[in-house]
């Protein structure tokens, strides 16, 4: 039992981790796509090109490739070393959220129609009165459902994170099958389960909230 | 001397001209009507006039201020005339996500908190505290926030709907939109309202109200573009016939309607007007 209570308390240590890359993404990634949606939308070809050319990388290149790369790579290319296993991981997720996020508003904007836009400016709003008081009321309640997915995924792809040897949740798990104890891997499924049923219900309470428009 | 006038707007899309020359003048509170074939341009005048497309040429002087087509002008400027001109749409363009209230007093409001942070930037500048002058400003917006929504409730009644003020666009029929959209355009209190075919995306049985709400708003300078012949007639105190991009026939709704000169407006009458009367 207190085996159990040991297992238990190291799991939840290593959640907290996976917790903590989840939140820091999610809290990076969600501006940094509207910044690259923005930046591939625009009509300065210079802007454009990059944007539209990384999302191009980071959507036809795996994860995990991604994450070696950015860990490695400065070792590798300039030799400089000692780069943190944790900001590694976020720079790799957010610029990967951040790309597929970008791509789900991308899809929102094209389907709010020009004459909003119009409408606001014909009233003299500026542009960033338009974005904020226009455009982004409509585009969230869009763009929720396909949101609520990535959303889900990021939780599980956390666990990618183990790959350059941050402790979340599966790397603790996987230290205890090395002891020859291999219940606590399964165990884990729990914990991802809950995360998913709470983040569940939090989108299910965003799209009532958000009922009363109609688009 | 003219409140409104416009000289020689010219504007092309990709090779081909849509405006060939467009000039009229408008006094003070009277009403111009443009008809006109679709593809002749009417709707590309309105959007120049709102500064939602740039004419290539052309200039608009209104009450003694001077735009010229070709000129650089900065957002603040461009804003500031966009302010003169209202425009109503017609596919109404109402903000889905705000009530009726919330969508005449969106405009208004955001004018209130950028004037109130000014406010606050010219206190500090006169040497008040900051946290008096935050006060201050937020006392003032406040005050302003609160005469924007007594002037959208007003507004609202001024077109009938101050019954369905909290109403979210799609709880409205099309011409209870439509006549939202106007109380939207009127309450930035615009020199002259455009209106871009106002009724067509309206059953007839809709129609009426708009047209009985535009009717309402006489003594205002107004632009309207419409498909409504027997309205046009009824209401402008001028009429102006437009084909292939220029001003084919200008003159009284009388003059327009009992004795075109061109060919091209008579046919053009025949096609639009005289088969309504005759059916009526």
């Amino acid at each position: 039992m207190s085996k159990f209570l040991s297992v238990s308390l190291s799991l939840l240590e290593g959640f907290a981790t996976t917790c903590l890359i989840f939140l820091l993404t999610l809290l990076l990634a969600i501006p940094l796509g509207m910044v690259i949606t923005l930046g591939s939308r625009s009509r300065i070809k210079a802007i454009a090109l990059p944007c539209r050319a990384l999302v191009w990388v980071v959507r036809g290149t795996p994860l995990m490739l991604q994450l070696i790369a950015i860990f490695y790579g400065p070792a590798l290319l300039f030799g400089i070393v000692g780069f943190d296993r944790f900001a590694a991981v976020l720079v790799a997720f957010t610029l990967n959220y951040a790309c597929y996020f970008s791509e789900i508003y991308r899809g929102g904007m094209d389907n709010i129609p020009r004459g909003q836009r119009e409408a606001g400016l014909v009233l003299g709003m500026t542009r960033i009165q338009i974005f904020f008081h226009v455009t982004l009321p409509q585009l969230i309640k869009r763009i929720l459902a396909p949101m609520s997915n990535e959303v889900m995924s990021l939780v599980k792809d956390t666990s990618l994170a183990r790959i350059i040897s941050v402790s979340e949740i599966i790397f603790v798990a996987q230290e205890y099958t090395r002891q020859g104890l291999i219940y606590p891997l399964f165990y884990t499924g729990a914990f991802y389960l809950l995360f998913i049923g709470i983040l569940t219900l939090l989108f299910r309470l965003a799209e009532k909230k958000t009922a009363y428009i109609k688009v | 001397m003219e409140y409104l006038t416009v000289e020689n707007f010219k504007k092309s899309f990709g090779g081909t001209q849509v405006l060939k020359g467009i000039g009229f003048e408008l006094p003070k509170g009277s009403i111009l009507a443009v008809i006109g074939a679709s593809g002749s341009g009417k709707t590309t005048l309105l959007r120049c006039l709102n500064f939602l497309e740039t004419p290539d040429e052309g200039k608009i002087c209104l009450g003694g201020e001077v735009f010229e087509a070709g000129k650089r002008y900065s957002e603040r400027e461009i804003r500031a005339w966009r302010k003169k001109f209202g425009l109503v749409f017609q596919s109404f363009n109402l903000f889905p996500h705000l009530t009726a209230r919330g969508n005449v007093s969106l405009a208004p409001d955001l004018l209130a908190r950028e004037r109130a942070r000014e406010k606050k930037k010219q206190l500090i500048k006169e040497g008040m505290g900051r946290r008096k002058a935050s006060a201050a400003a937020r006392a003032f917006r406040r005050e302003l926030l609160q005469n924007n929504a007594r002037r959208a409730d007003e507004l609202l009644e001024k077109v009938g709907l101050l019954d369905r003020a909290s109403a979210y666009p799609h709880e409205l029929s099309g011409g209870q939109q439509q006549r939202v959209a106007i109380a939207r355009a009127l309450a930035l209190e615009p020199e002259i309202l455009c209106f871009d075919e106002p009724t067509s995306a309206l059953d007839p049985a809709l129609t009426e109200e708009v047209l009985k709400t535009i009717r309402t708003l006489k003594g205002h300078t107004m632009i309207v573009v419409t498909h409504e012949m027997a309205f046009a007639r009824e209401v402008a105190d001028e009429v102006i016939f437009m084909a292939e991009g220029r001003v084919e026939e200008r003159g009284t709704p009388e003059e327009i309607f009992s004795s075109p000169m061109s060919e091209k407006l008579k046919s053009f009458l025949k096609r639009e007007y005289y088969d309504e009367t005759a059916i009526s």
